[in-house]
């Protein structure tokens, strides 16, 4: 068996959103860690970086990116990276991850997770920023599959291929978000389970769950619902596959009370354990 | 030779933005859902996303014009102004701009654009070790003669209408009052006290005041203006009253 490329899992976090802040002051709350959107810190100061500041106190942190753009066919910004890893040595995150897309090209941002065609020239492109930004923050870095509702006519290789090669070649890590694996296979006809098979999991380091939008048709990413059964069994399959993974509840719409998304996490957490019980038994 | 990932994108983000077919030519057809449908999701998000950042850092504006217009105006400016900025929280910055030079008959458009904004940059603005009463008490008489500048959460903004009246109303959401156009501009201040965003309006002579200071002018600087201009007794009380204020409010830093 060859050695794990990830660090042992924290547990399981939400996302922090404003939402949530008066009640992470209040006291502590049944959460093992917190992911950031790291654009929303990436301002001078005022109410965001002082928020930011008394939770990182009490609570360990990832930072999630949505800018980053590694598949734009262009220079990466290197104001961006540099604002990235000012905000790095200010949260000093377990980790850093962003998403396998593209948001926008020829200084034109549509700030959308826009995807990429699934061959040769994508993949140069993406692992030679994937490189770039490593050496420049100098660590691994978690690299999101993202939700897709079009498939090039250039793609010749599956999405979960695209992903093994690249973290391979690149020698970054994966966060998988198990509800855009169940949004990409209804959009496009794949079945989940060949996707969870392709994938290299001794790179996976973090997982989302999130809820999403049936259009009947298609499937729409909208982070906005609850995770939806589907893809909680999903996620016990993951886990039964690569064993204990950071999880989260990723809520970005329709803000619930924390106690409603904590209900969720816990839901997680008693999958995982029971899945992962008869391995320890 | 297929094209260069880099052309693939260009065409791909002018479908996406600008609505160019050409782009479903890149993209695999299918009788379920179709090459269009498929593309008008990515176009769907593009505008409901930027249009919904829009509505969120002019909260007041959409207020006032109400759902379909401001879907229409902001379209309007999303059409007109893609984005180029990095992080989301920065776009709009030009909409103020924009609305004063598509509305001129509407001038208070413009204005309640730019409280909302003005605001919104108070908000997360740089945090600066303000000039408040215990550092005036720490520093002794010499600060008098140091050259001063606004807090960077402050701005003073020129307004033409009541619409700081108007924002204030749709603020609460309350029925706003009757536009109305002054003899002469106002100036608000907008400012930054600990969290809490706030604004005023400011008297011609305070506004010149902080005009003042924000040149770099000391408080020495600016009593020695104000007693020249309304005599030393007036110059006293006004000055008093209005460093008070702004010690109390986090409006001064020193310069440097």
């Amino acid at each position: 068996m060859t050695e794990s490329k990830t660090a042992p899992s924290p547990g399981f976090g939400l996302g922090l959103r404003p939402d949530h802040y008066p009640e992470f002051l209040a006291g502590p709350q049944p959460v093992d860690w917190l992911e950031i959107i790291s654009e929303n810190y990436m301002v001078p100061g005022g109410k965001p970086i002082a928020m930011l500041d008394a939770i990182r106190a009490d609570y360990p942190v990832v930072m999630h990116g949505v800018s980053l753009s590694i598949g734009s066919d262009e220079p990466l910004d290197m104001n961006y990276l540099a604002e990235l890893k000012a905000l790095e040595q200010r949260v000093e995150p377990l980790w850093i991850s962003d998403h396998l897309c593209w948001t926008g090209i020829n200084a034109h941002n549509t700030h959308d997770l826009l995807p990429l065609p699934y061959d040769a020239p994508a993949l140069d492109c993406v692992v030679g920023n994937i490189g770039r930004v490593q050496d420049y923050l100098g660590r691994r870095i978690l690299i999101e599959n993202p939700s897709s509702y079009v498939t090039f006519r250039s793609s010749d290789r599956s999405e979960w291929e695209f992903l093994a090669e690249m973290a391979e070649r690149a020698d970054c890590l994966l966060l998988l978000d198990v509800n855009n694996i169940y949004v990409s296979a209804r959009n496009h006809g794949l079945d989940p389970l060949d996707y969870l098979a392709g994938l290299p999991g001794d790179r996976i380091q973090q997982i989302h769950l999130a809820g999403h939008s049936d259009m009947g048709d298609y499937v729409i990413d909208t982070h906005d619902a609850a995770v939806c059964d589907a893809v909680w069994d999903l996620y016990a399959t993951a886990i039964g596959m690569f064993g204990p993974v950071a999880t989260m509840i990723e809520r970005d719409d329709d803000i619930p009370p924390l106690a409603d998304v904590i209900a969720e996490l816990d839901r997680a957490r008693a999958l995982a354990e029971n899945v992962l019980e008869p391995v320890h038994a | 030779m297929p094209e260069a990932l880099r052309e693939v994108q260009r065409r791909f983000l002018a479908g996406v933005i600008a609505g160019d077919a050409s782009a479903e030519a890149l993209i695999v057809d299918d009788e379920r859902v179709g090459a269009r449908q498929r593309l008008d999701i990515y176009r769907n998000n593009y505008r409901a996303s930027l249009i919904g950042v829009l509505s969120d850092h002019f909260e007041r504006l959409h207020a006032y014009l109400g759902d379909e217009q401001f879907d229409a105006v902001a379209g309007a400016y999303l059409a007109a102004h893609p984005s180029g900025t990095r992080n989301l929280r920065y776009y709009g910055g030009a909409f103020p701009e924009f609305l004063a030079e598509h509305f001129p008959d509407d001038g208070e458009l413009a204005e309640l654009a730019q409280i909302d904004w003005a605001l919104r940059s108070a908000f997360d603005a740089a945090d600066v070790a303000v000039l408040d009463a215990a550092r005036v008490g720490e520093l002794g008489d010499a600060w008098i003669e140091q050259p001063l500048a606004l807090h960077p959460a402050v701005q003073l903004l020129p307004v033409r209408f009541n619409s700081a009246a108007l924002w204030s109303a749709l603020d609460a959401e309350a029925e706003p009052p009757e536009l109305a156009l002054f003899a002469e501009p106002v100036t608000l201040l907008v400012w930054r006290g600990g969290q809490q965003t706030s604004f005023r309006s400011l008297s011609a002579g305070e506004a010149d005041a902080l005009g003042r200071l924000a040149a770099g002018a000391s408080f020495t600087d600016l009593s020695a203006h104000v007693i020249e201009r309304i005599g030393e007794a007036a110059a006293m009380e006004d000055l008093a009253a209005w460093l008070g204020q702004w010690l109390a409010d986090g409006v001064l830093i020193l310069a440097d």
